[in-house]
């Protein structure tokens, strides 16, 4: 019942008289869902102009999902998805977290992929204790406040992220460029959203430490596609490399269009880049990407994740974000699995439910998933990653000591 | 028409109910499709409960019974009604028959399956094509203009019975089909039958000329119809709707709806086309942003409420004054270019967090909700023993809002001021021959506007707790002129009506999101060339169009604007 | 010094090159508007189109033996890409704007919007993988030519291939309009359709011909486009239409000329003002709307249009 069946209604006129019945249950061996139905909801732009990553959110969510439900791993519920789309405004998140929460189905909600919506969502939800895991926010104000660096104060009891902060991320790719790739005379570019400018921020500050001189800061518009303006503005400043804080569909014709201005200087940036799309769109072989986690070849979880999205038949790529929104979903399963147990879900057991996932420990398709005090993810483990021929290989593997 | 083709159409007419009674008794599907069985009972058969019938079968079963009734028996307008009848019997058994089909997986679902045969769809939908057909001729019949009169205190009781069952009705439009979602995969399907039929029902009544005496009634006593109609909307959330999921939405429509009405003092009445006008709802929120305790504010300031939204109303009613003074220079289509200009430098510039007022990329975040004498607008409510959902103090105040903003629109498009907008908007030069400044007449235009959306904007930013550059682009702009074109350019309920219907809509209708942009591009174009005017046309332009004639289509809006009048 | 010089020129190149591009754009603005007297908002998703219909006919219907043989591959999505824009552009006009070519002058205007939004949507829902950018065929010389001024001045050649390719199309066009017999009813169309009509010119055939042409150079402008920067995405149009509009008003909107000069100007300005005015490339898009309302408000005739115009 999907909305493309309707676009799919001359088809079926064509087809004749065929139908879809199931007969009994197909689904592989029949669980016991004697309990009922609980429901994961989850609030991502799935229209307009994110609905890439947020469509490839629903599909990693509902893959896990759907996982869950073949295995039995949540005893005696069968457990249902569902995705409600939040248009990237505040307003229709926060109508959607309103709408989930007065299901009281629903047990948790994974998103919202921007900071502007959790920040709208997460109220209302606390509010409820429902539990709540962002795959992509990084605006370091949702699990430490507004003083997050001096004065860190959780908001939000009931927010978790699996992403991890700008705080983590920028500086790892800091100090690969910085101390082993030797680059000193950085220029830095960002998209202007919270992503790419957390991003940035926290890049230019462990460069710095390092001793790396920032040359030029320059910021492209998010639907701009001729860069050539911003590259001759940081062109005579003769960089030796540049920082890039944003996603992929903008970082892959940037790195093509530098190297056509002359220059033939590696592009660094985020996990927001690490998608072989990035390549197709013109990374260059020697750019760089971090990356949450292990890289996929070592780490099994990964490519299992990687297969199962394929074999799931899901008509739109998982993105960047897919593997995390993968693991948030399962960590909602996996808490849940536990609280209900022995017994029925009801309102107390939120609190359980919550307790649950801030003891979490899962290794999952980004690696160990854990939670501290204030519901970020305590895995640093990070990865750097380069371009070579046609994909990203890992270079690097390591954990993340934040500087005193 | 001769004796002949009178027994031929009364003849297809009666055929068409019966098949429509018919349908609603056979099966509609062949199996328990895989998402669940299809509401309404759909395997129900006339000899296991011949009055069992629920939700969109009920609904058919009326139209066939009603068709029949008034296929036999004259009744001024039998024409009209019947086609309206037929439209409602061919549109819910369309609707119906193609969810089937589709999450059936093919015509299977509603015809023949293995052993099973299911034909209610297509019977039904071919009773309905026969009511329309025997009807066709019936389109010269006029509408019948009532002039039954009664006693002032039995109409007066007679309005609100009606105000009442409309406060019913847009209840149930709303819960209509229940919350969406993993647990309830039919909602869309339910809802949209639901207002198929709503619709057509409302049709027939137009057709019977009752709903124009209804509205020749509430413009008799219009102060207490406005009064009535206040105390209903101030009455949703003791109704099914009360929920904090319709409450937040409600509250959301409110700010649109608020906001709307001041860009149809611009556009509506002054005929200035503006497609940036969203940033002054996003001025008034970033101002009350930066006033009201947020953490992430650098001005640091908490004011009162109150206070905050008149200096967000005066501040963004400066802005509009700037944004408004090209309209010195500049005229039409220009002008639209100008606004749209406007409105882009306004997102880049809070996008770039100008000034340290906007947040930049990471908005203005933690903004207070609002509270009275120590109780949160967001928290639970008892009001004598009644527990209403939290949220519904927010709808209160956006209700009042939105009255206040329409009594101010109402107030001026009457006025000196409001006469001379529409005389520019109907011949500049004209206007200007006859003595109107129109100059400073076009930039109060723009400033009162724009005060009315900064308004709205205080109150978005504590209902949303956020303020983001993301909720003022362009794409906002044109929802907000779509509100005010569909509900009607000009009029007081327009673009009320017109908030509503573009927010409920895709609200209802979650599982299309991926269509909501295509299906909102498309309704765009079809509204401009099918009903230009809007579902309220505004009674000066309806003057110049088709003088003497005065047919509003819809019964509701039509109420609605006689009461707003 | 030399440093300074080879940006300043790098700026202007960046400028001429996106100018150009947006001037052929504009051309499609200002031939409709002119005959019209429509915005035709829409006409950026036109663009958008041309390209999308030039990445289709590469990845489904070019075999690839040929796709590597650029002066074959150029040719073939060019023409490609104009048939589908001018395909999109008339449909547009059949369906969208002739019915309403007597309503008020606002109703056009968001029709227009409305046509827009759906255009762009059709294409995210509709096209395989539109949802995010896709990587455009290299149709052309890749790579750059670096001017030895200073630290170097790089030229694209598929910016020149822009530049060059714009000018060619906008004198042809100037030579068709005025010397061509549809040329002259377009003319006549413009200044008074009533009388035009009397004098046995079809009105409609002529604004078909009109939003035809327009689309034509909105598809090849479609393949430049993806042929430099190598990817499209969906909200190309929106953006650039825009900026083409702006540069047809600069130049005095009907006018074939000021179309062509109104789009180097607005690339100019964008990469000059982004890169010497405050706020650097944050603020660059600032800059054009804030010349788009200088010029509306202080010279709404544009550059090179008439003051006096006398327009039914």
């Amino acid at each position: 019942m999907t909305a493309t069946g309707v676009v799919l209604v001359g088809a079926i006129l064509l087809a004749g008289c065929g139908t879809n019945r199931s007969e009994g249950d197909a689904s592989g061996p029949s669980c016991d869902a004697s309990k009922g139905t609980l429901v994961i909801g989850m609030i991502a732009p799935m229209s307009g102009s994110l609905s890439a990553i947020g469509l490839g959110m629903r599909n990693s969510a509902d893959l896990a999902v759907d996982q869950a439900n073949e295995k039995c791993t949540v005893p005696g519920y069968r457990l249902a998805f569902q995705p409600e789309d939040d248009q990237s405004l505040p307003q229709i998140a926060a109508q959607a977290a309103t709408k989930l929460a007065s299901d009281p189905a629903v047990v948790a909600v994974v998103g919202t992929y921007n900071s502007s919506t959790a920040q709208s969502a997460a109220p209302v939800l606390a509010q409820r204790s429902i539990v709540q895991i962002s795959p992509g926010n990084t605006g370091p104000a949702l699990t430490r406040g507004e003083e997050a660096a001096t004065d860190p104060k959780r908001p939000f009891p009931t927010y978790f992220r699996v992403a991890a902060n700008d705080l983590v991320q920028g500086p790892f790719g800091a100090r690969y460029l910085v101390q082993k790739a030797g680059k000193k005379k950085i220029a830095v570019i960002d998209d202007g959203k919270t992503y790419g400018v957390g991003l940035v921020e926290n890049f230019v500050a462990e460069a710095e430490r390092l001793g790396a001189r920032i040359v030029a800061r320059e910021k492209v518009g998010e639907k701009d596609t001729d860069f050539s303006s911003t590259i001759a503005a940081i062109r005579p400043s003769k960089p030796d490399a540049v920082y890039y804080g944003g996603e992929y569909p903008v970082a892959g014709p940037l790195s093509k269009q530098l190297a056509e201005a002359g220059l033939d200087i590696p592009l660094m940036g985020g996990d927001g880049i690490a998608d072989p799309q990035y390549i197709r769109l013109g990374g260059r072989p020697g750019d760089f990407a971090t990356n949450i986690g292990a890289p996929v070849e070592s780490l099994s979880s990964a490519k299992s994740f990687v297969d199962a999205y394929a074999a799931g038949g899901y008509a739109e790529p998982s993105s960047a974000y897919g593997p995390m929104t993968f693991d948030a979903t399962n960590v909602i399963i996996q808490a849940l699995a536990g609280v209900v147990r022995d017994g029925e879900f009801d309102e107390p057991s939120r609190l359980q439910l919550l307790d649950a996932v801030q003891r979490t420990n899962l290794s999952g398709a980004s690696g160990k998933v854990a939670f501290d005090e204030f519901g970020d993810t305590t895995n640093k483990v990070l990865t750097v990653s380069t371009v070579e021929d046609d994909e990203f290989a890992p270079l690097e593997t390591g954990v993340f000591e934040p500087s005193s | 028409m001769n004796a002949t083709e009178l027994v031929n159409s009364t003849a297809l007419r009666v055929a068409g109910g019966l098949l429509t009674i018919t349908g609603t008794y056979l099966p509609w599907a062949t199996f328990v499709l895989n998402d669940g069985p299809y509401p309404a009972k759909a395997t129900l058969e006339f000899f296991r409960e011949p009055f069992g019938l629920a939700g969109y079968r009920a609904h058919l079963l009326a139209f066939g019974v009603a068709a029949l009734v008034f296929a036999l028996v004259a009744v001024p307008g039998q024409g009209r009604i019947l086609r309206a009848l037929g439209a409602g019997v061919v549109t819910v058994s369309v609707l119906n028959g193609l969810w089937i089909t589709v999450d059936g997986g093919g015509l299977g679902a509603i015809t023949v399956s293995d052993e099973d045969v299911a034909f209610g769809a297509p019977v039904a939908l071919v009773g309905g094509v026969l009511i329309l057909a025997a009807s066709a001729r019936g389109r010269a019949s006029d509408v019948p203009a009532w002039q039954w009169r009664f006693p002032p205190w039995w109409e007066r009781l007679l309005l609100l019975g009606v105000l009442v069952l409309l406060l019913v009705l847009v209840s149930a439009v709303l819960t209509s089909g229940g919350q969406g979602g993993a647990a309830n995969v039919y909602a869309g399907a339910v809802f949209l039958s639901f207002l198929a039929a709503a619709g057509a029902g409302m049709g027939a009544l137009h057709a019977s000329g009752l709903s124009s005496w209804v509205a020749a009634l509430s413009e008799r006593h219009r102060g207490f119809g406005i009064g009535v109609l206040l105390l209903c909307a101030l009455a949703l959330p003791f109704t099914g709707a009360g929920t904090e999921y319709w409450m937040t939405v409600a509250a959301n429509i409110g700010v649109y709806a608020a906001a709307a009405i001041g860009l149809n003092i611009v556009v509506g009445l002054a005929g200035l086309l503006d497609l940036g006008y969203i940033a002054f709802l996003g001025i008034g929120a970033f101002v009350a942003a930066n006033l009201s305790g947020a953490a992430a504010s650098r001005i640091g300031l908490d004011l009162p409420f109150p206070l905050v939204m008149v200096i967000s109303a005066v501040v963004a009613g400066l802005f509009g004054a700037v944004v408004g003074s090209p309209t010195l220079r500049v005229r039409g289509d220009y002008l639209a270019i100008v606004t749209l200009a406007f409105g882009e430098i306004f997102v880049r510039s809070a996008q770039n967090d100008i000034g340290g007022l906007t947040g930049g990329s990471n908005a203005i975040p933690g903004i207070p909700p609002l509270s009275l004498f120590g109780h949160g607008f967001d928290e639970k409510l008892v009001i004598g023993g009644v527990r209403v959902a939290p949220g519904v103090l927010y709808y209160v105040l956006i209700v009042l809002i939105v009255a206040g903003a329409m009594l101010v629109f109402a107030n001026l498009k009457n006025s000196r001021l409001g006469r001379a907008w529409i005389a520019i908007r109907e011949d500049e030069d004209a206007a200007r021959a006859m003595g109107v400044r129109t100059g400073s007449t076009k930039i109060l235009a723009f400033l009162i506007g724009a005060m009315l959306a900064g308004m709205a904007g205080a109150f978005y930013a504590h209902k949303t707790a956020t303020v983001s550059y993301e909720s003022f682009r362009f794409i906002e702009s044109v929802t907000l002129l779509a509100a005010v074109i569909l509900g009607g350019m000009g009029t007081i309920p327009g673009a009320v009506l017109g908030a509503s219907i573009l927010f409920v809509l895709p609200e209802k209708l979650r599982e299309f999101s991926d269509y909501r942009l295509l299906l909102f591009g498309i309704a765009l174009i079809l509204i401009m060339r099918f009903r230009p005017q809007g579902l309220v046309p505004d009674t000066h332009r309806r003057a110049e169009r088709a003088p003497g004639r005065e047919e509003p289509t819809v019964v509701l809006p039509a109420v609605l604007a006689k009461v707003g009048r | 010094m030399s440093t300074l010089l080879s940006t300043l020129l790098s700026q202007i190149v960046n400028g001429l090159v996106l100018g150009s591009l947006i001037g052929l754009i504009a051309l499609g603005y200002t031939m409709v508007y002119g005959v019209i007297q429509l915005i035709n908002f829409a006409h950026g998703e036109v663009f958008m189109v041309g390209a999308y219909g030039g990445l289709a006919t590469s990845t489904y219907l070019l075999p690839a033996i040929l796709q590597q043989q650029w002066y074959i591959a150029l040719p073939l999505l060019l023409v490609a890409g104009a048939a589908v824009s001018a395909a999109a552009a008339v449909a547009m006009e059949r369906f969208a704007y002739r019915p309403l070519r007597d309503a008020p002058r606002l109703a056009p205007l968001i029709t227009a919007l409305g046509v827009s939004v759906a255009l762009q949507e059709a294409v995210r829902v509709f096209y395989p993988g539109a949802i995010s950018p896709l990587p455009f065929p290299r149709v052309f010389v890749e790579g750059a030519y670096v001017i030895p001024i200073g630290d170097g001045v790089p030229v694209r050649y598929t910016g020149v291939l822009i530049i060059v390719g714009s000018v060619v199309l906008a004198v042809a066009l100037q030579r068709f309009i005025d010397h061509s017999r549809m040329g002259r009813a377009m003319r006549a169309i413009a200044q008074d359709r009533d009388i035009a009509r009397l004098m046995g010119i079809d009105p409609d055939r002529v604004i078909v011909a009109t939003f035809a042409l327009g689309g034509v150079l909105a598809g090849v402008a479609g393949i430049l486009y993806g042929a430099d920067l190598g990817f499209v995405n969906i909200d190309i149009g929106f953006q650039t239409g825009i900026f083409a509009f702006t540069a047809a008003v600069l130049g005095g909107i009907g006018n074939i000329r000021g179309a062509v000069v109104g789009g180097l100007v607005i690339g100019l300005v964008k990469a000059l003002g982004g890169q010497y005015l405050p706020g650097g490339t944050a603020y660059d898009y600032v800059w054009i709307f804030v010349v788009l309302i200088a010029v509306l408000v202080y010279r709404p005739q544009g550059f090179f249009g008439e003051t006096e115009r006398v327009r039914a």
